[in-house]
């Protein structure tokens, strides 16, 4: 084995290694609690632990200053791993430490993939209102709606990410193509007329001439809404067909439209939706109070389940504590608006199980260890 | 197994997770989804490249107050009153909207909508247009705006009617609106149900508008 391999082998298996990482993950959960004043809870997960590095901004520049949660998790999990192959030996006698290695590999493992594939989106349902959508609570999407069939809408769903990175989008289903002229996560729009120094807008078609958009900062408030807008040029065969200023659909809900080509589209930038094969009609939803106060006792939906093979639907109380799980989503009672509107709250997390079972393997581990030592140590006493 | 094995199939499990998110453009088929409730805005024009100007919506409203955050202006300032007929359900008004009654109908019951923007909102033709778009049924030319709506005098207060009952069953939707210009604004009655609901309820519906006062 070349030196520089030995050289990382025996970083890797070190317990210094250990040490210096739990140390440093002290220092980031430190530092972060810290900045949590600033960002709020999600930018703070965000900045420090779902990412591999931590940037500061230095004037206009952000810099990379300290290793973020993925990579500190994915070096203590190497550690862990070749220090089970190179130093400790498979044996009865380890059978506990093993356990508990694994288990703690399982939940380093599991935090890793949770934190990358999980969703979670938002529900709204007022009584007697059937939907097969979840919408997500910060992603937004541009929804580019063809209208022409009178009876089915085709959707092309444009994450906004994409706009983010001005990529430009050809998708078959679009006599044009979509090209971000620029997107602001967070703006203040206003009626143009009311800003008479706003500078010229680049949008030339639908309502974009009529407004003024204003980035503002990102508001990482726990509870802050930031609401985007986005020109977009559409270009067909024939050359640009307008570039159009997209509000987010809380400010600007009805759509813009244009027809091209014979068809008709809809423009409309919306949270970003997720469609499943079955769908929920919220039967009543109950909110009890203590009785002669506005303290909450008890939110509860009553939902219908209406399955994707169209068998028969089944009613579902969620309430707290008492969600529903049904194709790999969890509905949870998150909120309500007024008293016939629900909120649930909708997570997609397919490691959900993985913390249960670390822990479980975390457990028997140290039990186990403990009896064998326990063994040895009556073993020895009575010996002597 | 080689000792950099397991190495390598950690990095390229981090990178498989890395490369996991919602970044991929979708396409699907929906049924139709109902548009929400605006009457400020009217559809776009189709987009022109040769003359762009052209493709702004006729309904861009010309002048309006500062509206803050949102893009929407509804109209400030004095507001008209009305009355609240019997069996008709008043409902909380919202941003969009400064009055809404759930009408009952034996065909299903009909949403009354009261909602105001500044300037002229396109004007008369746009709007009975955009109705007309909002039921399927085909617009009108400017000429034969005059023979489509009906002017209604009332407390000082000149509004424009139409009445759009399409051809077809008492279930077929159906809107009887009505417009009037008051304090720099427009105010819009929009009486949206089945066509039998809502012909059912006209003349409760032209009773309300004689009641709707100027402060």
């Amino acid at each position: 084995m070349p030196e520089a391999l030995k050289l990382i082998r025996s970083i890797l298996v070190s317990l210094r290694l250990t040490v210096l990482l739990l140390a440093m993950s002290i220092i980031l959960v430190f530092w972060a609690t810290l900045d949590q004043v600033h960002l709020g809870v999600w930018g703070v997960q965000q900045k420090f632990f779902h990412a591999f590095v931590v940037t500061v901004r230095v004037g206009e520049l952000q810099v990379p200053a300290y290793p973020g949660g993925y990579t500190i998790g994915l070096l203590l999990l190497a550690n862990l791993l070749c220090a089970h192959i190179y130093r400790l030996k498979l044996t009865w006698r380890k059978l506990g430490i093993w356990l508990t290695h694994a288990g703690l590999i399982l939940l380093l493992v599991g935090e890793l993939v949770s934190g990358l594939v999980q969703r979670d989106y938002m529900m709204r349902l007022e009584e007697g209102e059937t939907k097969n959508y979840a919408e997500s609570n910060r992603q937004y999407e541009l929804a580019v709606i063809d209208t022409t069939d009178p009876k089915f809408d085709q959707v092309v769903a444009i994450p906004t990410s994409l706009l983010a990175r001005g990529q430009v989008v050809q998708d078959p289903k679009l006599p044009f193509r979509v090209v971000p002229k620029g997107y602001f996560p967070n703006t203040d729009v206003q009626m143009r007329s009311s800003v008479p120094n706003a500078p010229p807008s680049p949008a030339n078609a639908g309502m974009g001439p009529m407004l003024a958009i204003t980035p503002l900062e990102v508001n990482y408030a726990e509870d802050a809404h930031n609401l985007p807008a986005a020109y977009v040029e559409l270009v067909g065969p024939e050359g640009s067909l307008g570039t159009y200023a997209l509000v987010d659909a809380t400010r600007l809900p009805n759509p813009q439209k244009f027809d091209f080509a014979g068809r008709s589209f809809k423009l409309l930038l919306r949270p970003a939706r997720r469609y499943q094969p079955f769908s929920l009609t919220l039967e009543k939803f109950s909110h009890d109070i203590y009785p002669g106060t506005d303290i909450p006792k008890n939110f509860s939906s009553k939902v219908l389940l209406n399955p994707p093979d169209g068998g028969a639907s089944r009613e579902i109380l969620i309430f707290m504590n008492n969600p529903l799980r049904y194709a790999g989503l969890t509905y949870y009672q998150a909120s309500y608006d007024g008293e016939h509107t629900t909120i649930l709250q909708v997570v997609r997390n397919p490691s959900w199980l993985v913390p249960y079972l670390s822990c479980g393997a975390i457990t028997l581990g140290l039990v186990i260890q403990f009896l064998i030592h326990l063994a040895g140590f009556a073993r020895r006493r009575r010996a002597a | 197994m080689s000792p950099r094995n397991p190495l390598l199939a950690l990095a390229a499990f981090s990178l498989l997770l890395a490369g996991c998110g919602d970044e991929k453009v979708t396409s699907y088929r929906v049924p139709k989804e109902k548009d929400p409730e605006m009457p400020g805005m009217p559809a776009a024009g189709a987009p022109d490249a040769a003359a762009p100007e052209a493709a702004a919506p006729a309904g861009a409203p010309p002048a309006g107050p500062s509206m803050a955050d949102t893009a929407v202006p509804t109209a400030e300032g004095a507001a008209l009153t009305w009355p609240s007929p019997a069996g008709w359900v008043p409902k909380a008004a919202t941003a969009m909207r400064k009055g809404t009654f759930a009408v009952p109908g034996d065909a299903g019951d009909c949403d009354l909508s009261i909602t105001a923007f500044p300037g002229d909102v396109g004007g008369e033709l746009a709007n009975v247009n955009r109705w007309r778009s909002q039921i399927g049924m085909t617009p009108l030319r400017p000429d034969q705006l005059d023979a489509g709506v009906t002017p209604l005098q009332a407390n000082g207060l000149t509004f424009t009617l139409a009445e759009l009952l399409p051809s077809g069953d008492a279930k077929v939707k159906s809107i009887i609106g009505a417009m009037v210009p008051f304090g720099g604004g427009t105010w819009f009655f929009k009486l949206t149900g089945p066509k039998a609901s809502v012909q059912a309820n006209r003349d409760a519906f032209l009773a309300f508008l004689r009641g709707v006062k100027a402060p």
